[in-house]
């Protein structure tokens, strides 16, 4: 079992960013996970032999992106949904 | 020149929408392969791009007179000031693709009996063959089934007889189809039919029957005979000869057209996948749906499903799959269903009813069980796991429940509720999401919940693994691309 550390800028990654990214890879690792002085430490532990601290730190650029997807087009989506099922009787 | 002047706007205007102002549209991407993305919409339209386009476009910064900033705003990812049309036109197509769930149950399945003449090591219901009736549902149960039938809001139905083997009752097809001919008077649905069977009882006075009526016929058909008989293990031995008799009788009695044939996978499977399809092709089949091993009923008792696992199985579906587009630029079209599917959903705005692969799942919405004994289950799945003693997706019962009863039952309404992609960890900002499913029986035979860890899913790892290749197809390979576009059905 190997065990490594990554640690985030908590002003520039959330933690609900950092925790979606390490949730995808539940096959490969477990994580104790701290947020302390404005770090998110992750400590990794894995057996497997592909090099998870860069798949994970890319991950967590991903994830990064989704949330702000996410949350600029959250309005629009519910408008979009909104008209899509308005005349169909099915929303109130 | 002068009313044309004042209807079509000059180039110049269209350039000028302001850089990076424009507005996103709701979006999702995954990762595709090294370097490239799958980025797609609520509607399923999709874009492969690169990370550094990728991060582009979402932090706002696509110059508005290049490629990519047009294919963005036509393919409905962002809008400007010039073509805040897009949200009408994305409310549409998603009211299209949603249409299939107002539309509700197309697919009712009555288990006729349980009875076979076979025993295969991988069938997924029991098969009982002493006590003749025990295991043979009675026309008061498909009486009590067909009222519900013909509650769904659907305008087409279709009634699909299975079993174990249907023809070992077949006085009981012949009357559900009779009641149920008679009751559309009244209703005038667009009824069809279709009887799941291995053949072996196939006679003169069945294909009369199915003639007479419009019936059409699938069978199994695993391989070659030594694969086919050793997978489906038949007294006398004669399974795969009974079987291709029975298909060249049907073919030519009843239309090529009216009957075909699934394969099941096993272990044994894995390294024939070409002498499977040249199978199909000697028996004039035109397609092949290279299905996995499911996770139910003897196939788990058995282990078979750990046998081998998705990768081995995808190398096999690959395999196959390249052989059946070499078949096609050979001159004959030959479909391989899955991907078709696949295709049909990346590249058309029409949902398919495929129960795997639908938001919320397919289960009791596009499809639903009648078991012999008159229980009635949300999906195949649901009635397999039952038969190995986990009636955890039993909604209820013909005799003692009714279509209100069953259809809002707490059992569906809650496994509805938890298999909407869109609120399922992983699956919610997955850029495959439009194309995928959540299946909650299999999560729940293999994981013991309904939503699952898509981390540890074969479902997902599975289904990740031919979109990524039918995209790389699409994408690179110019010649693979010109024939999978003729698989789309119009």
């Amino acid at each position: 079992m190997k065990e490594d550390v990554i640690i985030f800028d908590a002003s520039v990654f959330s933690i609900d960013t950092v925790k979606r990214a390490l949730y995808r890879f539940a096959d490969k690792c477990s994580f104790d996970i701290q947020l302390k002085d404005n770090e998110i430490t992750v400590k990794i532990h894995t057996d497997s032999s592909d090099d998870m601290v860069a798949r994970i730190k890319n991950e967590v650029l991903d994830q990064d992106l989704r949330d702000t997807l996410a949350k600029e087009t959250a309005n629009i989506r519910t408008l979009i949904l909104a008209n899509a099922f308005s005349n169909t009787g099915l929303i109130q | 020149m002068a009313l044309l002047g004042k209807k079509f706007k000059l180039l110049e205007v269209f350039d000028q929408a302001t850089n990076g102002q424009y507005q996103l549209l709701p979006s999702r991407f995954a990762a595709l392969d090294d370097g490239r993305y799958l980025l797609s919409n609520e509607v399923g339209e999709y874009l492969v791009v690169t990370r550094p386009d990728l991060e582009s476009f979402i932090r706002k910064q696509v110059p508005a007179n290049t490629d990519f900033y047009h294919d963005l705003k036509s393919k409905h990812f962002l809008f400007d000031d010039d073509s805040n049309v897009a949200l009408d036109l994305l409310a549409l197509k998603y009211r299209t693709k949603a249409q299939r769930i107002s539309q509700f149950t197309a697919l009712h399945i009555f288990v006729i009996s349980l009875r076979c003449d076979y025993t295969c090591q991988y069938c997924q219901v029991s098969r009982q063959t002493d006590d003749k009736h025990a295991f043979d549902m009675s026309e008061e149960t498909a009486n009590k089934a067909l009222d519900l039938v013909f509650k769904s809001p659907s305008p087409a139905i279709k009634i699909e007889f299975q079993g174990g083997e249907p023809l070992l009752n077949f006085a009981l097809i012949q009357y559900v189809v009779n009641e149920a001919n008679r009751r559309n008077e009244k209703h005038q649905k667009d009824l069809q039919f279709v009887i799941t069977t291995n053949l072996s009882l196939l006679n003169q006075e069945v294909l009369e029957f199915c003639q007479a009526h419009d019936i059409h016929l699938s069978t199994s058909l695993d391989g070659p005979e030594n694969l086919h008989n050793t997978n489906r293990p038949r007294p006398g031995k004669n399974g795969y000869q009974l079987t291709v008799n029975g298909i060249k009788k049907a073919q030519s009695f009843l239309g090529h057209n009216k009957i075909g044939a699934l394969m099941t996978t096993t272990e044994k499977s894995l390294p024939h996948v070409k002498s499977i399809i040249d199978t199909y092709l000697e028996n004039n089949l035109d397609c092949i749906f290279l299905r996995p091993l499911s996770p139910y009923g003897f196939a788990i008792k058995n282990q078979q499903a750990h046998k081998y696992d998705v990768d081995r199985w995808f190398e096999f579906y690959k395999e196959g799959l390249d052989y059946v587009l070499e078949i096609n630029r050979q001159g004959y079209q030959f479909v391989e269903l899955y991907t078709q599917l696949i295709i049909n959903k990346l590249l058309s705005p029409f949902s398919e009813g495929y129960v795997d692969l639908q938001s919320p799942t397919g289960a009791a919405i596009s499809a639903i069980v009648y078991n012999y004994d008159g229980d009635v289950y949300a999906s195949d799945e649901a009635r397999m796991l039952a038969e190995m003693g986990n009636k955890k997706f039993r909604l209820g019962n013909v005799h003692t429940d009714d279509y209100e009863g069953i259809w809002l039952s707490d059992t569906l309404l809650d496994t509805l509720e938890c298999s909407l992609s869109e609120s399922i960890p992983m699956c919610n900002d997955c850029g495959f999401l439009p194309y995928c499913g959540t299946d909650p029986v299999y999560h729940y035979a293999t994981q013991g919940d309904v939503v699952g860890h898509k981390a540890l899913s074969g479902f997902c790892n599975k289904n990740m693994k031919i979109f990524k290749h039918i995209i790389h197809l699409l994408e690179d390979d110019p010649e693979a691309r010109k024939i999978l576009l003729t698989w789309v059905r119009t």
